[in-house]
């Protein structure tokens, strides 16, 4: 039976003449209208029609998703005493500590929608991972201002190469400051643990 | 009413005897320096950068005879531990063979000045007591580190009220945007040095490493000439980047507190437009001008980056 409906609704979606009797019962049938919807998506599909970002019908979840809502009954009116005691609370806290709740607040959001975007990009092309080596255990993020697909990808990629080298070799050179500092009178062979120490990282890449 | 407000508005006022809190912050920035040297502590930190947490160990101690043990190891990933015994750090790191630095402070997480002597930043620097604030189930003392020509970050140290020790430490953007910060979240102070500690007394660490005394900062060709107020140049030589394998000219730069490397290298490219990335804090930022590439790599904000990255220019 739901063949014979099937086939009803494909000849709806072909523009075909059909019976009052058929429309009703095919209007009251939700999986039937699940079928019209998905039947059109497919013809847009296949004329090319849909946009590169399919624009997922969200309605229907969000509805749901409300009538789960629990009702929010406006708060009751405070006092006037119970106004001001509050304010005065606010007044007593240090300013610092409500400026560095705001900003973590703000980093929280951030963080977010650093994550997402960072999904998608797992999804369109993987995240560069380069070595690391100096004092990060994960590369840096990335802030390019231009963004572009394709030819410049291979400009971006040696660019975030350069900025992890860059930030190790910092790191390291951080590291060996005290190093040279000491060594004032230095009339030692040249070069010798660091540049030792280079060699298997050489032979790495 | 009226009046309860108006006095603790002015309680919490900036009038409220300024010079005194700065005094004050010295004397816990004093105290902290002093309890990083001599107490016996065991502890666990977060590092919070780029929406990633790195934990750490972090031990300290001061064996029977005076000598200094310290121990700091990152938690994830390859190991990566620095042991210190005295003027001796040893670091050692996945894709090295361990090495040994003469220094009597570890570099790490922690900016090193704060084991170290405060007054060095006074100059450049201002120390303000802000307040008190709960953190690590213990009473903390917010104290602030704030660059007085705007040029730099601001540091804010919570300092545990019984000891001095740091339970927290926050990187700040003069907007007061959060950009990394250490959480401490375990503190153990023992009347003696772990036993785990006091096998570093008799460890044999990695060969001292000797660099080649080419500190001579006349070496390179090319000058900064812009500097935030406090930067004076730690060494400038030759070297090639380990990853890329690119050859640089290389200043680094220090005010006390923040390590600032300046690059600068001949490019294939003859213009390519600043770009930048931030780890945490840390800002990577990149250009090239006529040929010539410049890069700045410290905890500064961009815009100064930017201001040191232009000054580069090549000495008449």
């Amino acid at each position: 039976m739901s063949e014979s409906k099937l086939e009803t609704v494909s000849l709806l979606v072909d523009n075909t003449q059909t019976s009052q009797d058929e429309l009703d019962v095919l209007l009251q049938d939700e999986t039937l209208s699940d079928s019209w919807h998905n039947y059109h998506l497919i013809g847009d599909v296949m004329r090319g029609d849909v946009a590169s970002n399919l624009d997922i019908d969200l309605s229907d979840s969000i509805a749901a998703a409300l009538a789960q809502e629990p009702t929010v009954l406006a708060p009751q009116k405070k006092s006037f005493s119970a106004q001001v005691k509050a304010k005065v609370i606010q007044f007593s806290k240090p300013f610092g500590q409500v400026a560095i709740a705001a900003s973590a607040a703000g980093l929280m959001v951030f963080g977010v929608q650093q994550n997402n975007a960072d999904n998608e990009l797992d999804v369109v092309n993987p995240v560069i991972q380069t070595v690391p080596f100096g004092g990060t255990a994960s590369p840096v993020s990335y802030n390019y201002a231009q963004p572009s697909p394709g030819a410049q990808k291979q400009a971006l990629i040696e660019q975030q190469r350069r900025f992890q080298a860059l930030l190790n070799d910092h790191n390291q050179q951080v590291k060996l400051k005290a190093a040279t500092a000491s060594t004032d009178e230095s009339s030692l062979e040249p070069k010798n643990a660091l540049e030792q120490a280079n060699t298997p990282e050489q032979e790495n890449n | 009413m009226k009046a309860l407000t108006f006095c603790l508005l002015f309680a919490f006022s900036p009038f409220y005897a300024l010079a005194a809190e700065s005094v004050q912050a010295i004397t816990w920035l004093e105290r902290l320096s002093q309890s990083f040297k001599q107490l016996n502590f065991a502890s666990s930190f977060v590092v919070v950068k780029n929406n990633q947490a790195e934990p750490y160990h972090w031990a300290h101690g001061v064996s029977e005879d005076g000598v200094q043990l310290e121990v700091l190891s990152l938690l994830n990933g390859p190991r990566r531990d620095t042991l210190r015994r005295d003027d001796i750090v040893s670091y050692i790191e996945p894709q090295l063979p361990p090495y040994s630095v003469k220094s009597n402070q570890i570099s790490g997480p922690i900016p090193q000045i704060l084991s170290g002597d405060i007054d060095q930043l006074a100059e450049n620097y201002d120390f303000i007591s802000v307040g008190r604030s709960r953190v690590l189930g213990r009473s903390a003392q917010i104290i602030r580190i704030v660059a007085k020509d705007k040029t730099r970050y601001g540091h804010w140290l919570w300092l545990d009220q019984e000891t001095g020790l740091l339970l927290k430490l926050a990187i700040v953007s003069d907007k007061g945007q959060l950009l990394e910060q250490i959480q401490f979240t375990h503190l153990d102070i023992t009347e003696k040095p772990s036993g785990y500690l006091t096998q570093l007394v008799e460890t044999e660490f990695p060969k001292v490493v000797e660099m080649p005394n080419n500190n001579d900062l006349d070496v390179l060709n090319w000058q900064v000439n812009y500097l935030p107020k406090g930067f004076t140049a730690i060494k400038a030589n030759r070297h090639r980047l380990a990853l890329t394998k690119q050859p640089a000219e290389f200043m680094l730069f220090n005010d006390g507190l923040i390590d600032l490397s300046v690059y600068v290298s001949k490019s294939e490219d003859q213009q390519r437009a600043v770009s930048y990335v931030k780890d945490g804090a840390t800002l990577i930022l990149n250009q090239v001008v006529d040929g010539f590439e410049v890069s700045v790599v410290g905890k500064l904000p961009v815009k100064t980056a930017q201001n040191i990255a232009d000054s580069v220019a090549f000495k008449p």
